[in-house]
């Protein structure tokens, strides 16, 4: 028996450590079966995407393929061909976001041509009716400090690569196209009248050149063999006494070599001499091109008059007169600083000109025209640079209000409340009776404007890097309005939302608090988001630059938040004035991000003006420079609800709900470990040091985020050569510090917090990281991770939590493991790649269960999350129809039933 | 004089060496190397223009190289290191692989390991990529099945009890059948079985003792 037992009993303790493990498999697969995941047919149904290239830069009409296509090179570093019909993007490839992506040049021949980067170059051959690559070579030029001056062009199957040496003389190199032979074969031209304000139109290389007051200009042909220098004296083309001289600018996509001279003559080379065009630019900022035209070249200018609006002339160089079907002066076509990218005229047989011309302006977007100015379609490159975002409420309809406004007012008697009822009854019953008249129907179109039962209908406002501010939809992606801001520099802008809509009769109410264009100085633009006017203080230029910008907490009487600045002085500005009396208990701190130094102020009311006292100031990183590479701290939109977690063991442990928390990510060279990264958590209010963790020999990651007790932040290990996720949470311990229901103070406790730390692998490299937000933070918390491979993943925070130990001991938690896994099913954009991603943005829905998603980057798209599946509605593919069925056969079963069994009561009553 | 020689020779010799080792070297100067390989496309994969659609991520997208026509790719212009080349594709999945440029110019691929870093299993190189499987973004809607419904235990449990409440009366009923019926707890009665407490405890009694039998012989030995 004894023998039997001792055989036994490990095993048996085996089984049960099997099960136990098995347990933990169980729990683990559940939870990936819990990892969100959408229906095939859902497709389209919550998301979408918008496609953007970026600026503009380059752009021609690829006119041999049969699909008609505008090819464009951009700012943004991407090679994309456009339709011609809709401005949808055909095919598009995205290179480099370095400097080695940069588009030096776009040839359009029967192939197309690139030329990207900045010494060593890459040069590419694409098919244009695809765009798959065709031929590709790379090119590293010996002389790397004058490579930035680099010219290119592509004459006669070879790229020219032309290199001046100002004062001394031009290299001209020719490369086979497809190969890049013929290497080192240079040329080297004298050009001892060459500087830095030459110009190239392709083959010719212009200069204006001598002492002032009898410059020369002069042009030479850098391909032909023979060397012919034309040259004129300035003069013959320009009064040299009433202008300064001699300033050149090239014509862009000319089909005529041609440039012009101090923004008003236009010279054409042809024939080895210059030719004057009979007419002058008509405005100094205008845009010229010349193209082919039915008889003969004709000079093309566009430019934006302030009074008269968008401009477009042609004239005929051949005939020496106006065209008038190429003509259009719009006032309400509003494109500032209009320039021609592209034009192309084709010969109709009653020799009239049928037109397309690309016209770009300066905030980034572009239209495609007609002859006559009419707009085919337009394309708003500026979304592909979203600086910063904000989901912003819609207002409740008009009846909706009405009956809030019913409840609101407590004073009056109990017949004037019956009264209002009646009265708000009355006008719903009305509306319903319009509504089926259909009379309403005009209506809805300018009301539809309104907060649904969910509040999943929201206004997102994108501001964006050309300075243009954008209104979309959320639920259909359509832009609503736009309002283009040239003083706005948009680095490091912050968005406000001041007054939401839900207080009538105010309007809703949000503040970009940037800085000024010219001056760096701040710049204060209020609108309201819905229509996308300007109200309020509308534009304020202020004379000081802005350390920091802060909401109050409380509202004034108009329902508004009032916006707090600090600025180089510390000194304090609020705004409205009026609220400056309401400040209390505000704490700004300012982190430079250069010497990792932050300091603390708290801001005081002393009766007549707010003043800002240096608190406390910390040096992050230990003594020495640090670089402070993130900073993360809690989202305006979250609330709190539940105090901490409970344990297997049926304890609770207390969340340390500390919500002035901030957490540095530092970077810091150090002797041993070359880089050392060094992850603080900071008390805003008090400066006291949290929590703090540090890696050795890696490199952070702008990405970090915060919510609640938890932080996560990303560095590159560089021992390991992998990225790699740390977390830490903060826990208060299994008693808790403050009653329930009092206010956590962060002076009121000098106890510090245990810190749980854990890292992660992460097989992946993201772009941009983010919390989900619920309205009521119940449902479980989801990290968003934007990944480089254009995928944007939900991480369940169980995977990344700290706590996550390698013994068991509690069963809510995963048994440790390395590596993270990023199942397929959990990329919320399924195939619906999103390029660059730059930045997530979550809000909440009126339905708890619900997060909604806005990713950023070159492209834009909108989905909503549910992280802990939608527990507060029914599912999508609820049978109706089954359960109406089954109902309706319950009910005629019933009766038919009662009538069988009455029968059949008769029937016994009768025997 | 002499040495310069010796040292050109020995140079020349390593290069050779290392050439033996991997036929595929290419610098293109400055320190600047080019990754190659070929990327095959998935057979069931709608073969026009998979190319675009394709990327080669270099080190999350630090560099970029794009595919031709026939499925090569080659990622120029890349430093001396250690690099994670992968295919990026929306619908198809392709195994990560790192590729070590030594100082000298030698290559090496091998499967990426994030865990164990030291590991080395090595692949050829110029690399070969092939689609590993579908992406399955979607879950899969259950759909409603009769058979799905009969066989859930929840209708088995409530279908069987009123097949009995609902036939075994009727069956009751028949005079043939309260025959048979008689008839079996007839025979029931007149059979005498053993009961089963019985049974049980004569068998473990009678191998209970043999069992002690066999301890007592055990005992004895020792």
């Amino acid at each position: 028996m004894g023998v039997l037992s001792r055989n036994f009993k490990p095993n048996f303790l085996g089984l049960l450590k099997f099960l136990n493990n098995m347990n933990w498999f169980i729990v683990f697969f559940s939870l990936i079966n819990l990892s969100l995941c959408i229906y095939e047919d859902q497709i389209g149904k919550f998301d979408w995407r918008q496609t953007y290239v970026g600026r503009i830069k380059f752009a021609q009409f690829d006119t041999v393929s049969t699909a008609k296509k505008i090819i464009v090179a951009t700012e943004e570093n991407v090679l994309a061909a456009l339709n011609l019909k809709t401005g949808q993007v055909v095919w598009r490839h995205v290179f480099e976001s370095a400097s080695a992506g940069n588009i030096q040049l776009l040839h359009v021949g029967d192939k197309i041509t690139t030329v990207t980067g900045s010494n060593p170059y890459l040069v590419r051959g694409w098919d244009p009716a695809t765009g798959v690559l065709m031929w590709e070579w790379s090119l590293i030029l010996q002389n790397d400090e004058r490579a930035d001056y680099s010219e290119w062009w592509v004459q006669n199957n070879m790229l020219v690569h032309l290199l001046p040496a100002f004062g001394s003389h031009l290299e001209v190199t020719m490369y086979n196209l497809l190969t890049g032979g013929n290497r080192g074969a240079t040329s080297k031209l004298p050009a001892i009248w060459s500087n830095d304000g030459c110009i190239l139109t392709a083959p010719y290389y212009t200069c204006v050149s001598g002492d002032m007051g009898s410059q020369i200009l002069l042009t030479l042909d850098v391909t032909s063999n023979a060397i012919q220098i034309i040259s004129k004296p300035l003069s013959n083309y320009i009064n040299l006494q009433q202008s300064i001289g001699g300033n050149l600018r090239p014509l862009d996509n000319s089909v005529v070599p041609g440039f012009i001279v101090d923004d008003k003559k236009v010279l054409l080379i042809r024939n080895n001499s210059f030719e004057v065009v009979g007419k002058e630019l008509e405005d100094e900022i205008a845009s010229a091109t010349v193209v082919d035209g039915a008889n003969g070249p004709v000079l093309m200018q566009t430019w934006t008059d302030d009074v008269k609006g968008f401009q477009l002339t042609a004239y005929s160089i051949s005939t020496n007169s106006e065209v008038p079907e190429i003509h259009c002066s719009d006032s309400t076509l509003s494109i500032p600083e209009a320039e021609i990218l592209a034009a192309m005229c084709t010969r109709h047989a009653r020799e009239q000109h049928a037109c397309r011309i690309l016209v770009n302006g300066a905030d980034d977007a572009v239209h495609l025209m007609q002859q006559g100015g009419r707009l085919l379609w337009s394309r708003e490159e500026a979304l592909a640079n979203v600086v910063a975002a904000e989901f912003v409420d819609l207002p409740v309809s008009e009846t909706d209000a009405a009956i809030e406004s019913e409840f609101d007012q407590k004073e009056g008697s109990v017949w004037s409340a019956f009264s209002r009822r009646l009265h708000s009854q009355f006008t719903q019953l009305q509306n319903v009776i319009k509504n089926l008249q259909g009379q309403g129907a005009p209506d809805q179109s300018t009301n539809a404007l309104v907060r649904d039962y969910f509040n999943l209908h929201k206004i997102i406002v994108l501001i964006t890097d050309a300075g243009k501010i954008f209104g979309m939809d959320n639920l259909s992606g359509e832009i609503l309005w736009r309002r283009y801001e040239p003083g706005l520099d948009t680095e490091s802008v912050v968005v406000y939302t001041r007054r939401s809509a839900r207080h009538p009769p105010y309007d809703a109410y949000l503040t970009i608090v940037g800085k000024h264009e010219e001056t760096g100085n701040g710049y204060v633009i209020s609108l309201n988001p819905i229509t996308g006017n300007l109200v309020g203080e509308q534009r304020m230029k202020l004379d000081v630059r802005i350390l920091q910008c802060s909401l109050l907490h409380q509202a004034d009487s108009e329902k508004l938040h009032a916006l707090v600045l600090l600025d180089e002085d510390e000194t304090v500005q609020v705004f409205p004035i009026s609220a400056t009396s309401l400040v209390e208990n505000l704490y700004l701190y300012v982190a430079d991000k250069h010497t990792g130094k932050v300091q603390g102020y708290a801001l005081k009311y002393n009766g007549v003006s707010v003043e800002a006292q240096r608190t406390w100031s910390v040096q992050l990183g230990g003594s020495g420079p640090a670089q402070i590479v993130a900073t993360a701290t809690r989202s305006r939109l979250e609330r709190v609800r539940s105090p901490g977690r409970a344990l297997a063991d049926r304890s609770v442990l207390y969340k340390y709900s500390n919500p002035n928390l901030v957490l540095f990510v530092v970077e810091k060279p150090d002797p041993t470990h070359k880089e050392v990264v060094t992850a603080v958590a900071l008390d805003a209010v008090s400066g006291a040091l949290i929590g703090a963790s540090s890696h050795r020999r890696a490199r952070a990651l702008p990405l970090a985020v915060h919510a609640d007790n938890c932080f996560a932040y990303l560095y590159r290990s560089e021992k390991h050569r992998r990225l790699e996720i740390a977390t830490m949470e903060l826990y208060e311990g299994k008693e808790r510090w403050l009653e329930p229901g009092v206010a956590f103070s962060s002076f009121a406790s000098d106890r510090a917090p245990a810190v749980e730390r854990q890292a992660y692998i992460l097989p992946a490299s993201p772009t941009a990281a983010t919390f989900t937000i619920t309205e009521r933070s119940l449902t479980d918390r989801h990290v968003l991770l934007g990944l480089t491979t254009g995928a944007v993943i939900e991480m369940p925070w169980a995977y990344l939590e700290a706590r996550r130990g390698l013994g068991g001991g509690d069963e809510a938690l995963l048994p440790y493991t390395p590596e993270l896994p990023l199942p397929a099913e959990a990329t919320l954009n399924y195939n619906r790649t999103v390029e660059r991603v730059r930045g997530v943005l979550t809000a909440p829905a009126g339905l708890e269960s619900t997060s909604l998603v806005l990713v950023t980057g070159l492209d834009l798209f909108y989905t909503r999350v549910a992280p802990s599946k939608t527990f507060d509605l029914l599912k999508d593919d609820f049978d109706y129809f089954l359960i109406t069925v089954v109902l309706a056969a319950l009910i005629v079963a019933t009766y038919s039933t009662k009538y069988f069994a009455s029968r059949k009561m008769l029937k016994l009553a009768w025997k | 004089m002499f040495r310069l020689d010796i040292l050109f020779i020995s140079l020349g010799v390593i290069t050779n060496v290392f050439c033996a080792l991997n036929s595929v070297e290419e610098e293109t100067g400055n320190g600047r190397y080019v990754i190659e390989g070929r990327v095959f496309p998935p057979e069931d994969l709608d073969p026009t223009n998979w190319q675009v659609d394709t990327r080669i991520h270099v080190n999350g997208g630090e560099y970029i190289g794009f595919i031709k026509d026939d499925g090569s790719f080659a990622v120029h212009n890349v430093p001396t290191g250690s690099y994670v080349v992968e295919i990026v594709h929306p619908d198809y999945f392709y195994e990560p692989i790192r590729v070590e440029i030594n100082s000298k110019g030698k290559y090496r691929a091998r499967k990426v390991n994030y865990v164990q870093t030291s590991q080395i299993i090595q692949v050829p190189y110029p690399l070969r990529m092939k689609a590993m499987s579908k992406i399955r973004y979607f879950q899969v809607r259950e759909q409603w099945r009769l058979t799905d419904f009969l066989f859930n235990p929840m209708v088995i449990m409530m279908v069987l009890p009123l097949l009995l409440i609902m036939v075994l009366p009727k069956m009751m009923n028949d005079p043939e059948t309260k025959e048979d019926l008689k008839q079996i707890s007839n025979m029931a009665k007149m059979s005498e079985f053993p009961e089963m407490s019985e049974m049980f405890t004569s068998l473990f009694s009678g191998g209970a003792a043999k069992a002690n039998v066999k301890a007592k012989q055990v005992k004895k030995r020792q």
